[in-house]
């Protein structure tokens, strides 16, 4: 008995080795496929709760690439809807293609500099000429309206914001289609009014507000916001409060729209004034 | 010398946590799949607990296989390299042998001493692992080359490792 305890002790080193291997080389032996599965469940639940942090965390990274990604996809998109192209109605059947001529142009832009606090807000875009921007075109984001052009430079331009009481946007309301200029009155961020519609409409607070399409800067129900208050004006009008539904504090990938029939529609208007 | 033993745990997980977080995810090619947890065992001192060691390199080889799915596998081979290492260190020890003062890193044993030493132990790992992996020799050169590329991968990493960590 002493005899082996000292065997042990001398070889301890070497017994060990040898258990150990035993054991992991029968681990790997014995471990078929479905005592695999349990191991790898075991030890996914074990690596569960690090491995979602770790995703969260490299999700949050790549966060710049998916925007991106989207965004583009968005602007594909856009530039695929049905009411960006002319569509003839001469033939009341024909319901257009993309054979039709391209009525509005999106351009995919990122904000570079935005404030809303101000009494006269401005978005700056990475988006100029060279890619095809002029004043008076119209950016939207995917929530809603956002402005208009103002000046352009070769590389950049400058949006006057939604939020700027020289802004100003002929909306409708969608259920009954009164319509009537929309401004920003500086009271709030989030909040615009809507002038001018006739007492006897009837208005619903929750109510979606749209743009009407007159003017040739924006296409005709890009979204505005909801009814968030009204009350008569001198008896006559309804004064709304509208609830804008983009986030301004968070603008990131916006579209700016471009009117291939502005020129078209200007000088034709333009010369009929004239006349 | 007080610090020797958190020194150790504290390297224990470090290596851990980027093996499993940040090697697992290199793959090139499926070829390469640097492992460079086998650092663990290069740093401990020169006389350090040989059983001691084979204890480490069991519970180092299981935590790795259950992050993994792999029961066994990585085990063998840290268990085995784990063995295996006294009788690399008696093999390329200096003249003089070595000071037990020192510790195997490239300040003390110099660069050309610390390849030798890396090399010579991920190779020893990267052998058992690969070939305990597919556990059988059917695909002996494919296997080889999994064993030769993936070497090479965790050895830059390991070395280059050294020169970040323990500058001087």
């Amino acid at each position: 008995m002493r005899n082996l305890f000292r065997f042990i002790l001398q070889y301890h080193v070497l017994i060990l080795f040898i258990l150990f291997e035993i054991f992991s080389i029968t681990l790997v032996v014995t471990t078929g496929s479905y005592q695999e599965a349990r191991f790898y469940q075991a030890g996914q639940r074990l690596s569960h709760t690090l491995s979602y942090k770790i995703e969260n965390i490299r999700d949050y990274l790549s966060l710049y690439k998916e925007n991106k990604r989207l965004a583009t996809e968005n602007n594909r998109l856009y530039n695929l809807l049905k009411s960006s192209y002319k569509i003839s109605y001469i033939d009341s059947s024909f319901r257009g293609d993309t054979v039709s001529p391209r009525y509005y142009r999106y351009i995919n832009a990122k904000v570079i500099n935005n404030s809303v606090n101000k009494k006269y807000n401005y978005i700056t875009l990475d988006k100029g000429r060279n890619h095809g921007i002029e004043p008076e075109m119209a950016v939207i984001c995917n929530d809603g309206i956002v402005g208009m052009v103002q000046s352009v430079s070769d590389n950049f331009c400058v949006v006057l914001s939604l939020l700027n009481p020289r802004f100003g946007v002929s909306a409708k309301i969608k259920s009954s289609g009164f319509y009537g200029p929309l401004s920003w009155k500086e009271t709030s961020r989030d909040k615009a009014v809507l002038e001018d519609i006739p007492h006897h409409a009837t208005i619903v607070k929750g109510d979606t507000i749209l743009t009407s399409g007159y003017g040739s800067t924006f296409p005709e129900n890009c979204l505005i916001g909801v009814i968030a208050n009204f009350k008569l004006k001198g008896g006559n009008y309804y004064e709304i409060t509208v609830q804008l539904s983009p986030d301004f504090q968070r603008l990131d990938q916006v579209q700016v729209i471009r009117n291939e029939f502005r020129n078209e529609i200007k000088t034709l208007e333009q010369t009929a004034i004239n006349e | 010398m007080n610090k020797g033993p958190v020194q150790i745990i504290l390297q224990f997980f470090v290596l851990l946590v980027l093996q499993l977080l940040l090697f697992n995810n290199i793959e090139f090619s499926g070829y390469i799949n640097p492992y460079v947890y086998v650092l663990f065992f290069l740093l401990l001192p020169f006389t350090f607990s040989k059983a001691l060691m084979l204890i480490l390199g069991l519970v180092m080889g299981l935590v790795v296989d259950l992050f993994m799915g792999t029961p066994g596998v990585h085990t063998t081979a840290t268990v085995f390299i784990a063995f295996i290492r006294p009788g690399v260190l008696k093999f390329i020890a200096p003249h003089d042998g070595y000071d037990p003062n020192t510790l195997p890193r490239i300040s003390y044993m110099g660069l050309e001493w610390f390849i030798k030493y890396t090399f010579i132990i991920v190779i020893i790992h990267h052998v058992v692992l690969f070939y305990v992996e597919v556990f059988s020799f059917a695909h002996f050169f494919h296997t080889l080359l999994k064993v030769i590329l993936s070497s090479v991968f965790s050895c830059t990493f390991i070395i280059l490792s050294q020169f970040f960590v323990f500058r001087k």
